[in-house]
């Protein structure tokens, strides 16, 4: 084993021809949990496809979010757990995920099991984001109910009565 | 020495990857990666070992003097501390 070199997720993909490692944040829940799963990203050689997972740059930081359909420029992506379409530059995205380990159970990008699980998540999007936004909104209205009769919670967090 | 917890072996077109996880994700950014006697080593130390019993498993397992297993283990132990992924 080497001393350890600091090199960009760029740089490792180009020398070791993957990058592997833990994902942070709830972006694509369910498949990949935070901090508990490993990726496995490999340099992106064409067009991605739709339903592909693309590793591209957000300004400092990285983001691993599925492609719904590929344009002239770009691409259309979104997270799994995301209920917003973001158009990114074909020139942003630099690698797509080719495996992953959820829990310590391995799955490639081409198992049928995936795909299924891909093309369900895609598919129920619009179905999802109704139950989401409804959840929302009746959340806003209890809200409102509890202000009116007079329960509401302080800046601390803490009941009180007005 | 003992490897801290907070880290997982993968395999990945069939070479050994160790990536962090949970907290130690959040020290260490990386991965780690293991050649055959690497491998073996960093398995090892997953438990309380001193170096003398590095050495002697490592002569053990493969076919090699041992003052070239002392300076593989020795170096394996160096790169681990020097890094923090030892204690």
């Amino acid at each position: 084993m080497q001393a350890a070199e600091r090199l960009k997720i760029e740089e490792v993909i180009a020398q070791q021809g993957y990058y592997a490692g833990p994902t942070v944040g709830v972006s694509m829940l369910p498949m990949l949990k935070e901090r508990r799963d490993t990726i496995v990203v490999r340099a992106k050689t064409e067009k991605l496809k739709p339903l592909d997972v693309a590793l591209y740059r957000r300004g400092n930081a990285y983001v691993l979010h599925r492609v719904l359909y590929p344009t002239p420029t770009g691409y259309i992506i979104r997270g799994d757990n995301c209920y917003s379409n973001e158009n990114i530059p074909e020139e942003d995205v630099f690698g797509v995920l080719t495996e992953f380990y959820r829990k310590d159970k391995h799955y490639y990008c081409t198992d049928k099991k995936y795909l299924k699980y891909a093309k369900r998540r895609v598919k129920t999007y619009k179905f999802r984001r109704f139950f989401v936004r409804l959840w929302v909104c009746f959340k806003a209205v209890v809200k409102k109910i509890l202000r009116f009769f007079g329960w509401r919670r302080n800046n601390n967090g803490k009941e009180s009565n007005v | 020495m003992k490897i801290k917890n907070g880290f997982v072996v993968r395999r990945v077109a069939d070479q050994c990857v160790v990536v962090p996880v949970g907290e130690m994700s959040k020290k260490f950014r990386g991965m780690i990666n293991l050649n055959a006697t690497g491998e073996f080593l960093w398995s090892f130390y997953t438990k309380e070992h001193t170096l003398e019993e590095g050495v002697a498993a490592l002569t053990a397992e493969y076919d090699v003097a041992e003052d070239v297993a002392r300076a593989d283990v020795e170096r394996f132990i160096k790169t681990l501390t020097e890094n923090g992924f030892a204690d």
